[in-house]
């Protein structure tokens, strides 16, 4: 395993300001080693890529990184502060979004409401006060983020129906847009275009450049869907077994023989 | 030494049965992600056939104990697998429901066939004596002790060395095996309830002689075994066993030294709830895992009726609201106290409906409302209006205590922390002198303005009291906080790591519906004058409950429909029904529990039976999923 660890986003001269830094994660389950001494640098401005097959650690990762998991050994920073020992509330007052891969929608919500406490939640934060009432400047920001992740994910004409009865591809849509209604600097999506066909797929793509580009947040993504992977990220880790196995560009992941053995198997040769 | 023995033995006695139903009680709960309330009022029933069948009929005990026990239990069971089956599909706060709804149908299906009073059985065992050290004991004491040690040491034996045993104990150190293949869920599952339902209808028969027969008593009592649950972390069946031995000694011993202090007589029976409670608070979260599947509730799109024909419901309402006096003639008190139960069934869905917390306390916070409204009036001398209102401000800080397991717990050990916290304020809040002292009543006066403390007067202050409430909840439901609290109900986990400290929520809200429930009980009082903490027991709260869940699950339209079938209704019922009120309630709220109308999609047969169309069933719009990545919040 020497071309591990071959890069680094550091070496990149293009690489963004700090946005999650991981260091030496581990994390057990009782007796089971889920992630093991895993390192990561998801930057600002760029999307940042983590697979792996099933079971590799990524789901467990993106808990630790928003503070539903204690790790057993590692740090987890946030914009160059170590949050290791924030809950997840304060991590997501901090600027940290995520989606979940089961998806946490508010299903007796309307999908406008959902959006909108994407928003509202961490307004609402931790002082009572706030959680009862919300001030006429808090109401203009919810309703133009509203709008605007509504119009980014094309969502509008769902807006009035209840988040639980719509198909996982459009919930997928709505979690997300949830989650970019949010003053989030840092997104973590954990496999957010399985459901979506081809073509929502693309959307998808395009959206996740644009959040990037426009508003320099940083993201990182898990996604199985392995040209959706390679179309955004700007690099990409590699867990197998809850090791980190390969880290680099796409061109680097898809030509790595360790990735490939590993990940890619039989579906290798397509890529 | 030597006067404690006497005390250690009845402990030990009533603790092995404690330990033997709390046994079946994690056995059920382990292995099917079903806590069953309704565990004790099986025993109950139990304890009745048994009594029918030994003391009525005069069938030799042995035989009588084998049909309840064998046959009774089981047949119980396989009911209990089947509810517990559909209930696993459902929403933690419809799981708690369910089983309570239980809970009351039993009982009130034993109120129907045997009354409400209490019957004394005679012990069935052997009464002669021996001695241990001097002290005297029955043979009774000492078979209790060996059934009930046998049955647990049986249960070991099953585990280690049958096949399905091993299986179940599989399931039961680690509940998602029940998913894999390796192990047959159904056989498991059913074997599981068997089980459970035999231990309770075993331990009914063996405490039925000590406690007598009375359905509330037994069904409550057998209840103790949540303490001896909790003490196993309601894992561990050995750690259970103990457990239960541990509460029958705690009482006991308790018994003994609370003798002769008046202000503590509440206290041995309360140790099951403290232990309970106390338990839940300081056990490590983690220790405290959730078995079962976490559901979501079914969400279909409500065709809401449109805003006129709303606002003209609502007019009418009112309109019919303010003319009552007119209309029902001596009847009105029953009205007072239908508007007042609107107070706490408003109070009750906030925290139930809109934000998914389960509270089986509720009747406490009313019943402490009730008493600080006498004091402040009678002793303090606050005016009426002003002493109302921090009537509610005295509530507030108990609702307070009981979030604080909501803060670490969820779903099921929330409602079993609130039932042992409702427990306990019975039990030993009220008889002390802060509440409603030895004397067990409060005077409690009206307004001091003639006109308003007459029958009519009073009627509409309560209904002034209970339309400004519905305006406050209006306003919640509508504010940011409505919105966080129904965002909390569907999913804490998202609310959570979007920013919202859920901790404070859950506290606001059990504090604004404390003080709601703390005004409706000084309402309470003033409508009869003196009151009592009777009145706010546990089970009130259980049935106050089960009527909401009867009544529908919206946060308005049910407080009304609830305040009115409780409290209005059963002065209509032709004579002879009210019997079957409890029976009825628990029976509805157990179908809707298990969303059987959904489940068959009886709207929708209703709707192609009308059209003459045939046209195949839809699937089931339920949806479960598995706990969620492991994570709790
Ligand atoms: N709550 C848990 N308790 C014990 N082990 C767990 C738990 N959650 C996950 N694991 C284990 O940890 C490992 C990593 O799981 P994780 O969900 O992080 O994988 P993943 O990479 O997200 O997989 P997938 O692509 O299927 O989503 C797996 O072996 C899994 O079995
Ligand atoms: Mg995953």
């Amino acid at each position: 395993m020497t071309d591990t660890q071959t890069l680094n986003p550091s070496d990149l001269t293009d690489a963004g300001p700090a946005g999650l830094t991981v260091e030496d994660l581990t994390i057990r389950y009782g007796g089971n080693v889920a992630v093991s001494g895993f390192s990561l640098a998801g930057p600002l401005g760029w999307v940042t890529g983590l697979i792996g097959p099933n079971g590799a650690g990524k789901t467990t990762t993106f808990n630790a990184c928003s503070g539903l998991l204690r790790p057993s050994a590692g740090r987890v920073s946030l914009f160059g502060a170590d949050v290791t020992n924030l809950a997840p509330p304060a991590r997501a007052r901090l600027g940290l979004g995520r989606t979940f891969q089961r998806m946490e929608l508010f299903d007796s919500l309307t999908v406008a409401q959902n959006v909108r406490l994407g928003r509202e939640a961490a307004l609402a934060g931790c002082n009572p006060l706030r959680q009862l009432i919300s001030t006429a400047a808090d109401r203009r920001a919810i309703a133009a983020a509203v709008a605007e992740a509504i119009e980014l994910c094309g969502i509008g004409d769902m807006a009035g129906l209840r988040a639980g009865s719509l198909s996982t591809g459009q919930r997928r849509l709505v979690e997300l847009a949830r989650a970019l209604a949010g003053d989030f600097r840092f997104l973590l999506l954990d496999e957010p275009s399985s459901g979506l066909d081809k073509a929502e797929t693309a959307v998808f793509g395009s959206i996740l450049r644009r959040v990037v580009e426009e508003r320099g947040s940083g993201i990182l993504l898990v996604e199985h869907d392995m040209d959706l992977v390679m179309r955004v990220c700007d690099y990409i880790y590699v867990l197998d077994f809850g090791q980190p196995i390969f880290d680099g560009t796409p061109v680097e992941v898809r030509r790595s023989p360790v990735v490939r053995a590993a990940y890619l198997g039989s579906e290798a040769a397509d890529v | 030494m030597n006067d404690l023995l006497p005390f250690i033995i009845a402990g030990i006695t009533s603790g092995s049965i404690y330990g033997l139903t709390a046994m079946g009680l994690v056995l059920s709960y382990k292995t099917s992600g079903i806590f069953n309330f309704a565990h004790g009022a099986i025993a109950a029933a139990a304890a009745y056939l048994f009594y029918t069948l030994n003391v009525e009929h005069g069938i030799a005990w042995p035989v009588a104990a084998l049909v309840c026990v064998a046959i009774g239990g089981p047949l119980l069971g396989l009911a209990l697998e089947f509810f517990a089956r559909l209930l696993a599909e459902v929403p933690p706060a419809r799981k708690v429901v369910g089983t309570v709804g239980l809970l009351l149908a039993i009982q009130g299906l034993i109120s129907v066939i045997y009354g409400g009073d209490l019957r004394s059985t005679p012990q069935f065992l052997p009464t002669s004596r021996f001695s241990i050290g001097g002290t005297q004991v029955e043979y009774s004491q000492l078979i209790v002790v060996l059934l009930s040690t046998g049955a647990a040491v049986g249960l070991y034996l099953f585990f280690r060395s049958t096949r399905l045993g091993v299986a179940m104990r599989g399931v039961v150190d680690d509940p998602t095996l029940l998913a894999l293949d390796a192990t047959n869920p159904v056989r498991v599952r059913r074997a599981a309830w068997l089980i459970s339902a035999s231990f309770a209808a075993a331990s009914g028969i063996l405490i039925a002689p000590t406690l007598g027969l009375e359905p509330l008593l037994l069904t409550l009592l057998v209840v103790q075994a949540f303490g001896a649950a909790a003490i196993g972390s309601f894992s561990s069946l050995p750690l259970t066993f103990v457990g239960g031995l541990a509460v029958g000694l705690l009482s006991s011993l308790s018994t003994k030294f609370v003798l002769g202090k008046s202000g503590l007589s509440g206290l041995p029976p309360s140790i099951p709830f403290l232990v309970l409670f106390v338990v839940l608070l300081v056990m490590p979260k983690g220790r405290l895992v959730q078995a079962g599947v976490r559901a979501r509730a079914a969400v279909r799109e409500r065709s809401a009726l449109p805003r006129p024909a709303r606002l003209a419901i609502g007019a009418g309402g009112a309109l019919a609201l303010l003319a009552v006096p007119q209309l029902v003639g001596a009847k009105l008190p029953v009205f007072t106290n239908g508007a007042t139960f609107v107070l706490i069934f408003l109070s009750l869905s906030l925290l139930v409906w809109t934000s998914g917390q389960v509270s089986l306390c509720h009747a406490a916070f009313a019943g402490v409302g009730a008493a600080a409204f006498g004091q402040l009036t009678t002793q303090l001398h606050v005016p009426w209006a002003l002493a109302l209102v921090l009537a509610g401000v005295v509530t507030v800080p108990v609702g307070a205590i009981v979030a604080i397991p909501a803060i670490r717990l969820s779903g099921l050990y929330l409602a079993l922390a609130t039932f042992g916290f409702g427990i306990l304020v019975q039990r030993v809040g009220y008889p002390s002198s802060l509440l409603y002292g030895s004397g067990g009543t409060r005077a409690v006066p009206r307004p001091g303005i003639s006109w308003l403390s007459s029958d009519t007067g009073f009627y509409y202050v309560v209904l002034a009291v209970a339309a400004l409430a519905c305006l406050l909840v209006w306003a919640v439901y509508h504010s940011r906080l409505g919105l966080l609290l129904r965002g909390l109900a569907d999913s804490p986990l998202a609310l959570s790591t979007m920013g919202t400290t859920i901790n404070v929520t859950r506290v606001l809200v059990f504090c604004l519906s404390a003080f709601l429930a703390g005004v409706a009980g000084g309402l309470f009082g003033a409508a009869v004058g003196n009151i009592g903490g009777f009145g706010f027991g546990p089970f009130e709260s259980l049935t106050w409950l089960t009527v909401l869940a009867v009544a529908g699950t919206s946060q308005f339209g049910a407080a009304f429909v609830a305040a009115g079938l409780l409290a209005v209704a059963p002065a209509y019922y032709p004579s002879g029904w009210n019997e079957y009120q409890t029976l009825a309630f628990g029976v509805i709220a157990l179908i809707v529990a298990l969303q059987l109308p959904q489940r068959y999609d009886l709207r929708g047969r209703v709707a192609r039976a009308a059209r003459g169309s045939a046209q195949r069933r839809e699937a089931s719009p339920l949806r479960a999923r598995p706990a969620l990545e492991g994570v709790q919040v």
